[in-house]
């Protein structure tokens, strides 16, 4: 048995507008193991951001709150944990980077500043001591004129630049989990490949557990070992990356893997989804993707599918792969 | 796999009726009570400066030597003033004037200002430098000293109130509406039109300017409500109003000399202006909540 | 030889960026040399990174912007150097697509404004005959008639950019400038866009001038592509020689870095190493020079020209025959 480093299980998170509870997340399950890369896929809309935030607990300034169900990191619930005590763990063993690196970095300071700050805060280290680790850092991801770096503001660097601090901040205090929510798609694609080649390099000198979410199946494909697809707030499907792109279970999972135009293959014509994710307010009967599914039946529209166990390492929630002598317990 | 022409057309999301922004605009402007409050007052106010004539429960210009000087009483609600004019009566068709003067030299300038700021931030370079110069020229005078100037280059009299109001109303609507221009111009939908060949009158006037509606709407009531002090201002120092007009501001004048025996004569028209510019402000406030884009997206 | 809609040649931008009446002036150069020709009927893209100077070129043909050298042919006129009184042929040949269909539609006008717009700058039609034309549009693009009346943020991304689509369809332009059209949306709506843009030009026999920086995107919509980098045009030439048998470094590189969604094709890749260098401060000779693998001395004094290396491929480098 492996050892799991997250397991979310039942994850409901909420907002509250004018008064009343929009459900947002609505049971989502899913585990890490230790030195995987577990791909979190889905459109604007499913969910997947969310799910970082409320695994990091950081709702301030907004409504949001976690109205049920567990995030057990190394072992203990998250969502039982006082504020203080979550953020000892967020920073030290759980680190986060984001999409824009340049609003997550403070831009009055200058970046070894930054860092420092951090290492002293997580590690207790004294301040040469922490400078030099900052330093060690910087060029652990690649940035070659580390010393004069931190001298520097975050509106000097480039954007990949900037994305190397985030991580180089981020992998300062060796956590057991990054999360790193669409790393690489405000960069241009010679820098994502070689930020995604940094990721994949720390993965394998620290074994940390990488939970990337990310919209781009490209990168799922090249980066991932395991893979949790959402839509509207729930998992859909869940297989190992070969088994996912080889044969999707999942009719959302199908449509999405066929709308991508693969460089190589001359299709005169793309497939698509039709219609659009359905708003949080408007979440129609049953399973939620049913509206735009062109495998539905009467049932999907009436029942929220169960989650299938296909195989050891995968499963799927679809009335598809519901066996029908079996009796189903939704 | 479908064509995209049959595409289904229930993704329109179909959840609320007919989306109308006026409607919108109602619906968050009911939450402000100050700001519907001091509304509801200021429309009272203009039907009273309509009416004002009929209704005045005595003639405001007809001295009544028996009763000099009286206190607010059952039959003078207000009191009367040194020459026993009804103020009540008084500062109902007083308000006509304050009104007619701040409406009329704000409704100008903000003409007059947000065409030069439209320009101005529109096409920028040499002619938006000589606009800005000339208004950085008109702000650093202190406002009202700036109206006595003008005034007293013009000669007294209601008229040239509203021209001096008017004028240093420019400069603040200007700037207003070339900072919102400036804005606006970066919309890609500016740049939509701009390729599609839509002409600067056009680009102005259907994609620039109604951006800056709203912060006019809010800045026009809080500058109505400056203009009506200014007026009152220039009439209290003698260059405004003549002397036996029931105007807001002559009416504090001419009775601070009986300020310290029947202070009444100062107070009514006093708490006449304040409460105008009060409500003027806390609807503006109220108006800032509801439109203002920057809060509004919060 | 097909007609050319468009061609332009030598095409060159310097924006002032500091400076002024006490200061020195100061330029930076986002378009150094562009040259290049669409077919009628045919889809070019210009791909690169950001700072490429691809959307810039965009902008420069519609003449938002002021060219600072070159010449552009839009269907028989040259536009380059014409006042923006005279433009009025062009602004009826060509129409833009937007990246961000959110930005790029007044969200204070009705669908049948938004998209009659074009009509009543360019035409004398009355308004009843303006919206039968939107209507019909609308059905074209894959939306119908009820939504005439609504505003642009009733709908989704898509939708939006089918909005987009229609208005710069409707006064049956003969090149359309896509910059970044699909960038904004999700895959699976991407893919309904890519194929409506590509049934258009089977239909009205459209040409598409499109940029991008998603190179699995130009792919798939373009029949020729020019790659650009830090103002040039480095390599241009038909999709499949481009794709197939790319030959200067930088097509090689960005081409072998576009992640594939599938994961038995992982592998290593030409990862370039350093940042794409500020347009400000452009490096000497080939401005790829300073990240690519093969750069010598020639590449760091001497520009390299653009040669014919075939009928289909043209390249700008100097080790390339």
């Amino acid at each position: 048995m492996p050892e799991h480093v997250l397991r979310v299980s039942d994850l409901e998170t909420s907002f509250t507008r004018d008064k009343r509870e929009i459900k947002i997340l609505r049971g989502v399950n899913f585990s890490i193991r230790k030195g995987e890369i577990l791909g979190l896929v889905g459109e604007s809309g499913s969910g997947k951001s969310l799910t970082s935030l409320s695994i990091m607990q950081l709702f301030h300034g907004t409504t949001g709150k976690i109205v049920n169900g567990s995030i057990h990191f190394n072992g203990h619930d998250l969502t039982k944990m006082s504020e203080s005590e979550i953020r000892k763990i967020r920073g030290k063993q759980m680190a986060m980077i984001f999409q824009e690196p340049m609003t997550s970095l403070n831009p009055v300071l200058k970046i070894g500043k930054q860092l420092m700050e951090a290492i002293e805060m997580h590690l207790k280290l004294p301040k040469n001591e922490s400078k030099h680790h900052a330093i060690q850092m910087l060029k652990s991801v690649g940035i070659g004129r580390a010393e004069e770096i931190i001298y520097e503001y975050p509106h000097q660097l480039s954007g990949g630049m900037r994305q190397r601090v985030m991580i180089a901040m981020a992998m300062a205090c060796h956590p057991n989990l990054l999360i790193a929510d669409e790393p690489t798609t405000a960069l241009d694609v010679t820098i994502q490949a070689q930020i995604l080649e940094l990721m994949k390099k720390l993965k394998e000198e620290n074994e940390t557990a990488i939970l990337l979410i990310t919209h781009d199946l490209g990168v799922v494909a090249e980066m991932c070992d395991r893979v949790v697809v959402m839509y509207a707030g729930q998992v859909v499907e869940e297989a190992d990356v070969f088994e996912l792109f080889a044969s999707p279970k999942h009719p959302y999972t199908k449509g999405l893997i066929a709308s991508v135009p693969k460089i190589g293959d001359n299709k005169e014509v793309l497939e698509s989804i039709n219609g659009q994710v359905p708003s949080p307010q408007n979440m129609p009967n049953g399973c939620k993707f049913a509206p735009r599914c062109n495998q539905a039946m009467s049932i999907c529209h009436q029942e929220s599918p169960p989650t299938v166990k296909i195989s050891a390492t995968r499963q799927c929630s679809c009335w598809l792969y519901v066996k029908k002598d079996v009796e189903v317990n939704a | 796999m479908t064509s995209p022409t049959t595409m289904q057309n229930s993704q329109v999301q179909n959840t609320q009726k007919k989306y109308s922004p006026l409607k919108e605009f109602w619906k968050s402007f009911k939450k402000q009570k100050a700001a519907l409050v001091a509304s509801i007052f200021i429309v009272l106010l203009i039907v009273v400066a309509f009416i004002g004539p009929y209704i005045a429960p005595y003639d405001p210009f007809e001295p009544n030597y028996d009763a000099l000087l009286e206190g607010p009483s059952a039959s003078h609600l207000a009191g009367t003033d040194e020459y026993g004019r009804d103020i009540f009566s008084r500062l109902i068709v007083g308000a006509k004037i304050s009104l007619m003067v701040s409406f009329s030299a704000v409704f100008l300038g903000l003409i007059l200002g947000t065409i030069l700021g439209l320009i101005s931030g529109y096409f920028g370079g040499w002619i938006d430098k000589i606009i800005m110069r000339s208004c950085d020229v008109l702000f650093s005078f202190p406002d009202l000293l700036l109206a006595i100037a003008i005034v007293a280059l013009l000669g007294p009299g209601i008229n040239n109130v509203i021209i001096a109001v008017m004028i240093f109303s420019v400069p603040s609507f200007a700037r207003l509406v070339r900072g919102a221009t400036l804005n606006a111009k970066e919309n890609v939908y500016v740049e939509a039109a701009q390729s599609m060949g839509a002409s600067h009158v056009r680009v102005l006037w259907k994609h620039i300017f109604p951006e800056t509606i709203s912060e006019l709407i809010i800045f026009v009531t809080m500058r109505i409500g400056t203009a009506i002090l200014a007026a009152s201002g220039l009439s209290f120092l003698g260059l405004g109003a003549s002397p036996e007009m029931p105007e807001w501001g002559v009416m504090l004048s001419s009775g601070r000399d009986y300020l310290g025996t029947s202070s009444h004569v100062v107070i009514m028209p006093g708490i006449a202006i304040f409460l105008t510019v009060l409500a003027f402000n806390l609807i503006g406030d109220g108006l800032r909540d509801v439109l203002d884009p920057k809060i509004k997206n919060n | 030889m097909p007609n050319s809609i468009l061609k332009v040649e030598n095409l060159k931008k310097s924006f002032q960026i500091a400076g002024g009446l006490f200061q020195k002036k100061q330029y930076v150069n986002a378009v150094i040399d562009v040259s290049f020709e669409i077919e009628e009927g045919t889809t070019f893209s210009l791909v690169g990174e950001s700072g490429c100077g691809k959307s810039t070129t965009g902008r420069l043909i519609t003449r938002l912007i002021a060219p600072t050298n070159g010449s552009i042919i839009v269907d028989g006129k040259e536009v380059a150097t014409a006042k923006q009184s005279e433009l009025k042929h062009l602004r009826q040949t060509v129409q833009m697509i937007f990246q961000d269909p959110y930005a790029s539609l007044n969200p204070r006008m009705k669908v049948k404004e938004l998209i009659g717009e074009p009509l009543e700058i360019h035409t004398k039609l009355s308004k009843a005959e303006r919206e039968k034309l939107v209507l019909e549009m609308l059905e074209v693009v894959g939306l119908n008639a009820e939504h005439a009346d609504r505003y642009a943020h009733e709908f989704s991304g898509g939708q939006r950019q089918r909005l987009g689509i229609a208005r710069a369809l409707i006064t049956k332009p003969k090149l359309i400038i896509a910059d970044e059209p699909v960038s904004a949306l999700d895959v699976s709506i991407q893919s309904q866009i890519l194929n409506l843009l590509k049934q258009l030009q089977q239909e009205y026999k459209i040409s598409y001038l499109f940029i991008s920086h998603d190179l699995s995107v130009v792919e798939h919509i373009s029949h020729y592509i020019g790659v650009m980098y830090l103002g040039s045009i480095v390599e241009i030439g038909r999709k499949e020689t481009i794709f197939n048998e790319p030959k200067h470094p930088y097509t090689k590189a960005l081409i072998a870095s576009v992640p594939i969604a599938d994961p038995t094709l992982r592998k290593k890749k030409i990862v370039l190493t350093g940042d794409i260098p500020n347009p400000k401060n452009p490096p000497s000779g080939c401005t790829f020079h300073t990240r690519c693998p093969f750069a010598s001395d020639i590449c760091k004094q001497a520009i390299p020209e653009m040669k014919k290396i075939n009928e289909e491929q043209s390249v700008a480098c100097h080790f390339v025959n």
